[in-house]
């Protein structure tokens, strides 16, 4: 294992990554030479993005540990503004940072004015602090204590009968992300993260695979629950019926909700598509667009939470933006450019890929509320759809989409009874959204999105 | 010190572009350098894999590998690995480079997207984009083999989209072409054309109606048949897939797993997107035939893979420098003998789809779904209505079977393909297809 126990020094990254030689000084300072360059070249303002990564994974393949992966990733990302017009440059050699704002001045030079670009953000009065991002025992993890979370999820998956991983892994990451610009923003960030995937199959007889995953900040993920669960599923999912086509109440599993509302509502709502035109929800604010119990909070505060930060990838605090307030469409989200084009406020959604991309909009911790009860137990006849395979194929301006349900059950009488083999679910998110009329008790974090199993009135349901 | 049986290291250095035109404004601009280091080793049964970013000191870093590897193997022996040897190849030819992007100034490219754009940019188009991509890549091989090996690459490509608006309802229309090409693929290609037809899909759509869902004869276009190609039968090909018993066509070689008229091909050696001269173990690239007339000929093989299947490697890949996996390259169906109006005859009715928004797969159990870019009702062997919001899904296996006929025009198109968290260049192409029947979603 390369990383070694740290103490947390001021901004912490000299030691997180002590093989790799960074120092935060020499960085900073080379950033602040560099925003100087800039401007001598040409730029109004620029601005950068250093961050470094790195990650250690172990894969398994069947219920075999197979790989140990160390990667690094680091480099920067240059921004720079002439007439409004942003060009982009970015690199990972640590050297070429000078050509590298050279490039990004140029490519701002050939782009016309931009009379909707206001600014990059204003070097902030402080930012909140949120907790639960970083874990000192996910840095001091040794290789050893990485192999044995692999080996829980794979030991889960075997606790059930004739059940086998098919493949899965587990990783720990430590990030280090700093950002500063020529109106004199400097921040930094850090963080940690844990994840655990485990795919189950039948060891022999009838087919029949699920999966299940779990991604904290914090070591505190259950590795062999992870692999029970799937196996669990798959399991229960073995002699699977058919249903016809017909029209019924359907509860969606966490993650088949977040995957479907990752892939319709959450572009509806990034203010690029709105200003492009090219959402279902666009002049739509303080209409009510959902059941009036429900509500849905983007909240970059969150603490712990997957996409949490006291800052955005652009620098801008971030907050809790009340998105669909008892049903009524409150806000859109924001980040620097979308903000200065309808003269309001970031709401602190600009998030990059990586350093070498552009920031665009992006939810960040998107969490759904809706009275909870024993939604299963007050549903007479219906359908309970664990996954869903092809919620990207949505059209997401229209909200429009067609997926396949997996290991989904009948519900009958209140209670979860045969598996369904395959169905088929289409239906409109925005049309969804009115129908909502229940909740469980089980919320869970899907890759940010944090929901319970939701039910639907009624939705088209095709058998196979 | 635990011996370590083998070693090797993809160093790549790279070059990137992007310009981004939406609804006439160009909105980005973006260069990326980059340049790296994926390296592995094998201790036993244990690989040890370590990825850098940036200057990169191979010793050092071959050292990172094998030690992760050999603790690997410490902690957790298991059997040893091993590597199938290379197959005694030659390098076929490389594609010609006609017009090196970096030869043509950025105000050009740019001029030309706007001309694009005004295509697109149709009566009814509510909002346009068309954006334009290219990668210079060095690809350095090395490994403990004594194998050193380099190449260059140049891909290139664009991609137009227009929507279209009729009160709340929005269609799409997409259009787009990559290839292992300098920036003569705008000759290759006709931009215009390509942008009008994005423009007249995504106004069609309006005023197309959902079908009904159920079971139904169906014909795909190459296009969509393509990427059923891929989807469902080049993955379940995939031969580390197989062996981790997530693939339907485990113990099926040698097999008949489709109809007699289906022979599938993966062809790296094709001047295609999906090409590569060697792979990333050095592997000089050949063509595999997957399914011989209906019968599965053979699956996909990295060395590792084909040293426990007694196959032919050539297929392991890797998204720039990280862990390579076994991947496709250019997939697709070789070329039949119907004619179109031939299917369209023997179907009588059913539907026609055409194109694809994407789709998934369940490698392990054969199910798919699809979603179509739009379709045609079949009604007495004659193309009537338009639809829209149009899925296919069933299990691969049956469809396979119930292929009626094939045609005779092949097309390719390109993608890019997910893997493992990793993104690789690919094309998948076929004829037009007929299936007796398949289940179509809709409303």
């Amino acid at each position: 294992m390369k990383i070694n126990s740290i103490n947390d020094s001021k901004n912490g990254a000299d030691k997180m990554f002590p093989e790799n030689k960074i120092s935060i000084d020499e960085i900073q300072s080379g950033i602040e030479k560099a925003l100087k360059l800039s401007e001598k070249l040409g730029a109004a303002e620029a601005e950068i993005v250093f961050s470094i990564g790195e990650s250690t994974s172990i894969q398994f393949k069947k219920d075999i540990i197979e790989t140990a992966k160390q990667s690094t990733s680091a480099g920067y990302g240059v921004r720079a503004a002439v007439n409004g017009a942003v060009g982009f440059a970015g690199t990972n050699l640590m050297s070429d940072l000078e050509n590298t704002v050279r490039t990004a001045v140029a490519s701002a030079k050939v782009m016309e004015a931009d009379p909707f670009f206001r600014s990059f953000p204003e070097k902030s009065a402080g930012y909140k602090e949120v907790g639960g991002l970083f874990d000192d025992k996910i840095v001091e993890m040794s290789l050893e204590e990485c192999i044995e979370c692999a080996t829980d999820m794979i030991s889960g998956v075997k606790s059930i009968k004739n059940m086998i991983p098919t493949s899965g892994g587990f990783s720990r990451s430590v990030s280090y992300f700093m950002i500063m610009n020529t109106n004199g923003l400097s921040a930094q960030r850090k963080g940690t993260a844990v994840s655990g995937f485990a795919d189950v199959t039948t060891e022999s007889g009838e087919v029949s695979t699920a999966y299940d995953y779990d991604v904290s900040r914090k070591k505190d993920v259950d590795f062999t629950g992870v692999g029970r669960n799937a196996a669990d599923l798959a399991k229960k999912s073995l002699k699977g019926i058919t249903c016809g086509a017909e029209k019924m109440p359907v509860i969606f599993h966490p993650f088949s909700f977040a995957d479907i509302l990752e892939n319709t509502l959450a572009p509806s709502v990034d203010a690029d598509n709105i200003q492009k035109e090219r959402s279902g929800l666009v002049g739509r604010l303080g209409d009510e667009i959902a059941n009036s119990e429900l509500s849905i909070i983007d909240d970059g505060t969150l603490a712990g939470g997957i996409s949490s930060g006291a800052f955005d990838d652009e620098g801008t605090p971030t907050q809790r933006t009340s998105v669909i307030e008892n049903g009524v469409l409150k806000s859109y989200l924001y980040d620097s450019y979308t903000a200065g084009k309808d003269g309001v406020r970031s709401t602190g959604n600009g998030y990059r890929y990586s350093y070498s991309s552009v920031p665009s909009v992006d939810f960040s911790n998107f969490i759904i509320k809706f009275p909870q009860s024993d939604v299963i137990a007050e549903t007479k006849k219906g359908i309970y759809i664990n996954t869903v395979i092809g919620a990207h194929t949505a059209n997401e301006i229209s909200g429009d989409f067609s997926v396949e349900g997996r290991n989904a059950f009948l519900i009958e009488n209140g209670e979860i009874s045969k598996p369904i083999k395959s169905v088929m679910i289409s239906g409109n998110i925005f049309e969804m959204l009115k129908k909502i009329d229940g909740a469980g008790k089980d919320v869970r974090s899907v890759g940010g999105i944090i929901t319970p199993s939701i039910r639907i009135s009624e939705m088209s349901v095709i058998g196979e | 010190m635990d011996q370590i049986q083998y070693y090797d290291a993809n160093q790549i250095e790279g070059r990137s572009m992007t310009i981004v035109l939406d609804n006439g404004k160009l909105e980005t601009i973006s260069k990326n350098s980059s340049k790296g280091a994926g390296i592995r080793a094998l201790c036993r049964g244990s690989w040890g894999y370590t990825s850098i970013d940036g200057e990169t000191d191979l010793k050092v870093g071959i050292g990172n590998a094998s030690e992760l590897a050999a603790s690997m193997n410490r902690s957790t022996p298991k059997e040893k690995v091993i590597l199938g040897a290379v197959p005694k190849r030659k390098v076929g030819s490389m594609p010609k480079i006609k017009i090196n992007p970096n030869d043509i100034n950025i105000e050009d490219k740019v001029e030309l997207l706007r001309e694009i754009e005004k295509y697109a940019k149709a009566e009814g188009i509510k909002s346009t984009r068309v954006s334009y991509s290219e990668a210079v890549l060095t690809t350095r091989f090395m490994n403990s083999e004594g194998d050193e090996r380099e190449y260059n690459t140049v891909r290139s490509g664009f991609a137009i989209s227009a929507v279209a608006a009729d009160g709340s309802n929005y269609q799409a229309g997409r259009e787009s072409r990559f290839n292992i090409s300098g920036y003569e693929i705008f000759e290759k290609e006709d931009p215009y054309e390509l942008a009008k037809q994005a423009a007249e899909t995504a106004k069609s759509l309006l005023a197309a109606k959902t079908p009904k869902g159920g079971a139904l004869p169906v014909i795909l276009d190459p296009e969509l048949a393509g990427v059923f190609t891929h989807e469902a039968v080049g993955h379940a090909s995939e031969a580390d897939l197989v062996l981790q018993n997530d693939s339907v066509l485990l113990g099926k070689l040698g097999k008949q797993i489709a109809s007699p008229q289906i022979t599938v091909i993966d062809d790296p050696t094709l001047h295609e997107y999906g090409y590569y001269p060697f792979d990333a173990e050095g592997v000089p690239s050949e063509k595999t035939i997957l399914i011989k007339d209906g019968i599965l000929n053979s699956y996909m093989h990295s060395r590792e893979t084909a040293g426990a299947f007694e196959g032919v490697s050539g297929n392991s890949r890797a998204q720039s420098y990280a862990m390579p996996v076994v991947r496709m390259s250019n997939t697709y169906i070789d070329k039949g003998d119907a004619a179109f109006e031939e299917m369209l005859e023997d179907i009588k009715d059913g539907i026609y789809l055409i194109g694809s928004r994407g789709g998934q797969v369940n490698t392990g159990e054969g199910v798919f779904q699809f979603n179509a870019k739009k379709g045609y009702m079949i009604k007495n062997g004659e193309i009537t209505d338009l639809v829209r919001d149009v899925s296919l899904s069933g299990q691969t296996l049956d469809i396979l079977n119930q292929i009626k006929m094939v045609g005779k025009d092949l097309k390719l198109h390109a993608g890019h393909c997910g893997k493992a968290g990793q993104t690789v260049p690919v094309t998948d192409g076929a004829p037009h297809i007929s299936i007796s029947k398949a289940t179509v979603g809709g409303a």
